[in-house]
C-alpha cells in the first residue's frame, strides 16, 4: 500500500506546509510548538498548514522522513533541529514561498 | 566468587563465543570498534542473521550509513539471505541511511533536542517483531549529522539504556578514524558499552594485511586477553580462538 505523503494538499492550495515532529518524552518540544504557533499566528490565517506529528504515537512518520532528533520543524524539504528561533523560521518560510513561486511559474 | 551465572546471548559467529564465555551478557550494550574495512558491519549483521537462523531470536538492524539494498546484496555473498528473513518477520532492517530521499536537509541545529525520535523508531520495530537483538550501524555517522556533541553523548546513554531495558542485547558499531587511537569519534564509546570488541586489519608486509579481533572488555566475563586471528570467509566472519594474530 502506498503511504500518503505528509506534505501534499497544502501545496495544491498554495499554503505553506509546516511539519513539527515532537514526542511525549521530549522536554524541548512544548516550547518549540509554542514558537511555531506564535510565528504562524503573526501572519494571519490561510497562509500556513501546520501538521504536528507525535512520534511516540506515529514512529512510522519519523522513520519515513529520517527524523532522529526532536523537536524538528520541517518546511519545504529543509529542517530545523531544536527549539527554533522565530527569525530562522521566518527565513525558512520566505525560502519556501520563493520555491513555491518558482514552481508555479514553471508549471 | 559466586556461582551466579549470567545469561548469555550467543553471537553464532564461529570462534567468537569461545572467547567470551559463550556469548554476550544478555541485555548489555556491546561496542564493535575498528577502522574502515575491518569487518564491523559484517560482524554486526551476522550477529542479527545468526540470531534468527541458529537461535530463533528476532533482530532489528538499524542502518545509519549503508542503504539496505546494499546490505542485502553484500550479505548474500556470504549465503545470508536477509530479505527472506525480513519477509518472515524475523528481521527488520530500519533504513535511516543518508540515501533516504524524504529526509529534509538540516538548515540549523539548536542545542535543545533529544534523540527520542530515533528511540521511538527503533522501539517500534523491536515491539513489532519481538526482537531481542538490536544493531546500530554505525554510531560514528551521528558525528556528521549533528554538531552538538555534548548532547549526543548524553543522548547515546539514554538511547542504549532504553533499548536494553526492553531485554534486547544492543550491538553498536563505531568507526575509528584512520590516523587516530581511541574507539571512535565521540571519545566516550568505551563508557557507553559494557563490552568492547576491536577489529583490526593491519599491514604486516608490503603485500599483505592480517585481520584480527580483540575482546578489550566484557564486564562479568572472563574473556580472552589475546588478539586472535579472524578471517572473512565465504560464510562471513570466522575467528580462530586458538590462533594468535601474527601482528600481535
Amino acid at each position: 500500500m502506498k503511504k500518503e505523503p505528509i506534505v501534499s494538499e497544502a501545496e495544491h492550495s498554495g499554503m505553506i506546509e509546516i511539519v513539527l515532529f515532537k514526542s511525549d518524552s521530549c522536554a524541548f518540544c512544548p516550547r518549540a510548538e509554542e514558537v511555531v504557533v506564535e510565528t504562524i499566528n503573526d501572519f494571519g490565517p490561510g497562509i500556513f498548514k501546520l501538521t504536528i506529528i507525535n512520534v511516540s504515537e506515529n514512529p512510522e512518520a519519523a522513520e519515513e522522513y529520517g527524523i532522529f532528533a526532536l523537536p524538528t520543524v520541517m518546511i519545504a524539504g529543509v529542517s530545523i533541529t531544536g527549539i527554533p528561533e522565530p527569525e530562522m523560521l521566518m527565513k525558512m518560510v520566505l525560502g519556501a514561498k520563493v520555491m513555491m513561486k518558482k514552481k508555479s511559474e514553471s508549471s | 566468587m559466586s556461582d551466579y551465572v549470567i545469561e548469555r546471548v550467543k553471537t553464532g559467529i564461529p570462534g567468537l563465543d569461545e572467547l567470551i564465555e559463550g556469548g554476550f551478557p544478555k541485555g548489555d550494550t556491546i561496542l564493535v570498534a575498528g577502522k574502515a574495512g575491518t569487518g564491523k558491519s559484517i560482524l554486526a549483521t551476522q550477529f542479527i542473521y545468526k540470531g534468527v537462523t541458529q537461535y530463533n531470536e528476532p533482530g532489528v538492524l538499524v542502518t545509519l550509513e549503508e542503504p539496505p539494498r546494499l546490505i542485502r546484496r553484500n550479505m548474500l555473498r556470504f549465503g545470508m539471505d536477509l530479505q527472506k528473513l525480513e519477509k518472515e518477520g524475523k528481521i527488520s532492517i530500519v533504513d535511516l541511511s543518508p540515501s533516504k530521499e524524504a529526509t529534509p536537509a538540516t538548515m540549523v541545529e539548536y542545542p535543545s533536542f533529544d534523540l527520542s525520535g530515533l528511540q521511538a523508531i527503533i522501539l517500534n520495530h523491536v515491539k513489532k517483531i519481538n526482537a531481542t537483538r538490536v544493531v546500530l550501524d554505525t554510531l560514528s555517522i551521528m558525528a556528521y549529522k549533528f554538531r552538538s556533541r555534548d548532547i549526543l553523548r548524553e543522548e547515546f546513554f539514554k538511547l542504549a539504556a532504553n533499548i536494553t531495558r526492553t531485554g534486547c542485547t544492543l550491538l553498536i558499531t563505531s568507526e575509528i578514524p584512520a590516523q587516530e587511537g581511541g574507539l571512535g569519534v565521540f571519545d566516550m564509546e568505551a563508557f557507553l558499552a559494557s563490552g568492547v570488541i576491536v577489529l583490526y586489519n593491519e599491514k604486516i608486509s608490503d603485500t599483505s594485511r592480517s585481520r584480527s579481533i580483540e575482546v578489550l572488555k566484557l564486564r562479568g566475563s572472563k574473556h580472552s586477553s589475546r588478539i586472535h586471528s579472524m578471517r572473512i570467509t565465504d560464510e562471513g566472519i570466522r575467528v580462530w580462538p586458538g590462533e594468535i594474530s601474527p601482528g600481535s
